[in-house]
C-alpha cells in the first residue's frame, strides 16, 4: 500500500523538507501488514483488486458486500464458486472482514503516477 | 493524492488479524533520506514473476528505498501459458513482458546484464557489464537451471535436438516447430522428472495442449508420458480430462511401470529406461530434473539438495545474512514451484526488507498459490492452497485449497478455463504491467 508513503512524500515536499536536502520517510507498518495480508488476491483479482476481466474487480466496492461474499464462500455450499470457496476457507472470519474493508477502501482506478 | 482511510479505521482493521500482536509499534524510527540519497538500496537479481514483483511491491511499501533489477532479457517469456502456445492457442507475442512499467511508473533501475558473481560479505554484486552494485539487501529470484548431468546423454548441445522448453524463449519455438514438421502417426514423447520440479501440473497439461494440436491437425498421432513418478499433480482430473476430449491419444507410464527414463539418445530421438526399456520419439521433449539457478550457488545460499533453505518468515536465507530468495530456486515446500507462489513470496521479501531496513520486524507473512491447467481449450481445472507459518514452517491451512470437483459438469470446466485467462491477465499485469 504505497498510497500512504506517497502522501508522506508529498507533504515532506510540500513542507519543502525535500528541497533543503532533507527529506524523512516513516514505514507505515501497518498498510505494510494490509498489503502482504492481501498479497495473493492481486494473483487473479489484479495490483489493489483494480483488474476488470473475467475475475470480478474488488476495489471502491462495498465492505458489506465484499465481506458477505467472502463469508458465503468460506461457510455455504453451492454459492457458484469455482475458485474462492477454496481460498476463503484458508482465512480467519476477521481476516475476510479486514480484506472486505480493505478494498472497499481502495479507489477503483489508479493513480497515474507514482 | 488521498489517503484511502484514517489511521485509526486501520487500526481497528488490524485488530482483527492474527499476527496482531507481533505487530509493530506506531512511530517507526525514521529513516533519513538525505539530499537525493536513499532509505538503502536493494538489487533484485532476475526479472521473473519473483524478481519483478519483489522490485515492484519494494516500491509500493517505500519509494524512498533505491531498487535495481538485474535481467538480461529485455523480454520476458512467460512459461506460464507457454503450452498454450504449443496448442496453437496463442502465439508467442501473447506472453511476453516488459520492463517499462517497473521503470517507468514504479521508478526501478533496470539494469539488462547478467549477475555473474556475488561477494556476500562486501555486499557487492558483479555484472557481465564489468560494473560492480553494492548493495544493503539482496535478492535473487533466478528460477531453475536444468541439471545437465541426470539424464545419460542429456546436455545443453542435446537439448537443441530434444527441447526441454521448461524456460520460455528460444526453446519453446524449437519445440513448437518440431511438433509442426512432424508427419501424423508420430508419437510427441514427454520425459517428466521426479519431485521437486517447476510447475508440477505443466508437463501434464502440455501433454493436453498437443494432443489438442494433434486431434485438429494430426489425428493419427499420439502423446507417450514417461514419468519418473508414481504420482502427479490434479492426477485425477487430468487423467478424467484427457479421456473425455483425447481418448486414447495419450498414454502414461509411471515409475512403477519402468517409466522413469535414465538415458536420452538425442540423435536418433531414443530413451531408454531404468530396465533397459526403449522408447523411439517423432517428436522428443525431455524435461531433466533441476536445481537453483546458478547464482545461488555463486552466492553461497544453496545447500546440498541444489535448492535454497530459507527463513519461513522471510525468505531470507538461511545461510548468508542480507540475501532473500524467493520463487523455484527456495524449498518452500508445500508451496509449489510455481508463478504465483514466486509472486505471493515476493510480496512478503518486498514487505520484510522494507520493515528491516527500517529497524522493525517483518509483519505476519501469507500466501496463497492457485495452479490452472488448461486440458483443453475450455477445459480448466485448478489447485489451491493458502500457506501461513505454523510452528516455525510453512504449512497448508487445513481446510482451505485441494482441487476442482471430480464430478463437475463442462459448464465448470469451461468457467475455469475462462477464470485461467483471467489470472494469467491479473498476474501478469501484477509483475510487469507491460505486455509488449
Ligand atoms: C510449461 C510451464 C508452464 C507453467 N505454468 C504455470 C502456471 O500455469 N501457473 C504458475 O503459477 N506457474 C507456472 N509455471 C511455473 C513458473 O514458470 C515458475 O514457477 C516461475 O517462472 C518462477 O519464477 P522465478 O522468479 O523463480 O523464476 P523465473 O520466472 O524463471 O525468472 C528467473 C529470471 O532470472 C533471470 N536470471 C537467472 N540468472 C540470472 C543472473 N545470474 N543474473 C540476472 N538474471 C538472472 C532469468 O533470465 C529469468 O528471467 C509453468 C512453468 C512451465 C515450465
Ligand atoms: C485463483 C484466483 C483467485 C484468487 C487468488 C482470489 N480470487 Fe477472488 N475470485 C476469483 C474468481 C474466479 C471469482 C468468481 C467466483 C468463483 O468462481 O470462485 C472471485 C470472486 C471474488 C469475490 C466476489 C466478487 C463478486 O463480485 O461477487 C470476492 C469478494 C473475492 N473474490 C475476494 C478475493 C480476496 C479477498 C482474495 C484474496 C484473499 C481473492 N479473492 C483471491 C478468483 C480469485
Amino acid at each position: 500500500m504505497g498510497m500512504h508513503l506517497r502522501a508522506c512524500f508529498a507533504l515532506a515536499v510540500a513542507l519543502g523538507a525535500a528541497n533543503s536536502a532533507i527529506a524523512e520517510t516513516r514505514l507505515d507498518t501497518d498498510a505494510l501488514q494490509l498489503e502482504v495480508l492481501a498479497g495473493s488476491c492481486a494473483n487473479c483479482h489484479g495490483t489493489d483488486g483494480r483488474m476488470v476481466g473475467a475475475v470480478p474487480a474488488l476495489a471502491g466496492r462495498s465492505a458489506e458486500q465484499l465481506e458477505a461474499r467472502l463469508l458465503a464462500f468460506k461457510h455455504e455450499e453451492n454459492t457458484g464458486a469455482t475458485i474462492m470457496d477454496r481460498i476463503a476457507k484458508g482465512y480467519t472470519d476477521e481476516e475476510l472482514a479486514t480484506l472486505a474493508d480493505y478494498f472497499s477502501h481502495l479507489p477503483a482506478t489508479a493513480e497515474l503516477t507514482p | 493524492m488521498s489517503q484511502p482511510w484514517n489511521r485509526l479505521s486501520r487500526r481497528q482493521l488490524l485488530k482483527g488479524l492474527g499476527g496482531a500482536s507481533a505487530l509493530p509499534l506506531l512511530g517507526a524510527m525514521p529513516s533519513l533520506a538525505i539530499g537525493g540519497q536513499h532509505a538503502g538500496h536493494v538489487v533484485v537479481v532476475g526479472g521473473g514473476f519473483g524478481g519483478a514483483t519483489a522490485a515492484k511491491y519494494l516500491k509500493r511499501a517505500n519509494p524512498a528505498i533505491k531498487v535495481t533489477l538485474v535481467e538480461p532479457a529485455e523480454v520476458f517469456y512467460t512459461c506460464p501459458f507457454s503450452n498454450l502456445f504449443l496448442g496453437g492457442l496463442r502465439d508467442m507475442r501473447s506472453i511476453a513482458h516488459n520492463y517499462d512499467e517497473l521503470r517507468q511508473r514504479y521508478g526501478v533501475d533496470v539494469i539488462h546484464a547478467l549477475a555473474e558473481d556475488i561477494d556476500a560479505d562486501a555486499h557487492k554484486v558483479r555484472l557481465s557489464t564489468g560494473d560492480t552494485l553494492r548493495y544493503d539487501r539482496l535478492v535473487l529470484s533466478p528460477g531453475v537451471d536444468m541439471r545437465w548431468d541426470a539424464l545419460d546423454g542429456y546436455d545443453e548441445a542435446a537439448a537443441e535436438k530434444a527441447p526441454h522448453a521448461w524456460k520460455a524463449g528460444h526453446q519453446t519455438t524449437l519445440l513448437k516447430q518440431q511438433l509442426e514438421a512432424m508427419e501424423d502417426g508420430g508419437t510427441f514423447i514427454i520425459v517428466a522428472p521426479d519431485n521437486p520440479y517447476r510447475c508440477p501440473p505443466g508437463p501434464y497439461e502440455r501433454a493436453g495442449m498437443v494432443a489438442h494440436y494433434f486431434k485438429e491437425h494430426k489425428p493419427n498421432s499420439k502423446v507417450l508420458i514417461l514419468d519418473a513418478k508414481d504420482n502427479f499433480s490434479k492426477q485425477g482430473l487430468f487423467t478424467a480430462g484427457w479421456q473425455r476430449l483425447y481418448g486414447d491419444r495419450i498414454e502414461w507410464v509411471g515409475l512403477s511401470n519402468d517409466g522413469r527414463v535414465t538415458r536420452v539418445d538425442a540423435d536418433n530421438l531414443e530413451v531408454e529406461t531404468e530396465f533397459g526399456t526403449r522408447h523411439r520419439a517423432d517428436v522428443l521433449n525431455v524435461i531433466p530434473p533441476q536445481k537453483a539457478g546458478w547464482i545461488a550457488d555463486r552466492a553461497g545460499v544453496t545447500d546440498s539438495s541444489g535448492w535454497v533453505p530459507v527463513k519461513p518468515d522471510t525468505f531470507e536465507s538461511q545461510q548468508v545474512s542480507d540475501i532473500y530468495v524467493v520463487g523455484d530456486a527456495t524449498v518452500a515446500a508445500p508451496m509449489p514451484k510455481s508463478g504465483f507462489c514466486a509472486n505471493a513470496q515476493a510480496k512478503v521479501v518486498a514487505a520484510a526488507i522494507a520493515s528491516s531496513l527500517e529497524q522493525q520486524p517483518a509483519p505476519t507473512a501469507y500466501w496463497a498459490n492457485t495452479c490452472y491447467s488448461l486440458v483443453g481449450p475450455n477445459y480448466g481445472i485448478s489447485v489451491a492452497g493458502v500457506y501461513r507459518v505454523t510452528d516455525g514452517a510453512i504449512a497448508e491451512v487445513p481446510g482451505a485449497g485441494g482441487v476442482s470437483p471430480a464430478d463437475a459438469p463442462d459448464t465448470v470446466r469451461a468457467l475455469e478455463a475462462e477464470y485461467a485467462v483471467g489470472w494469467y491477465n491479473a498476474i501478469c499485469q501484477d509483475t510487469w504491467g507491460t505486455q509488449v
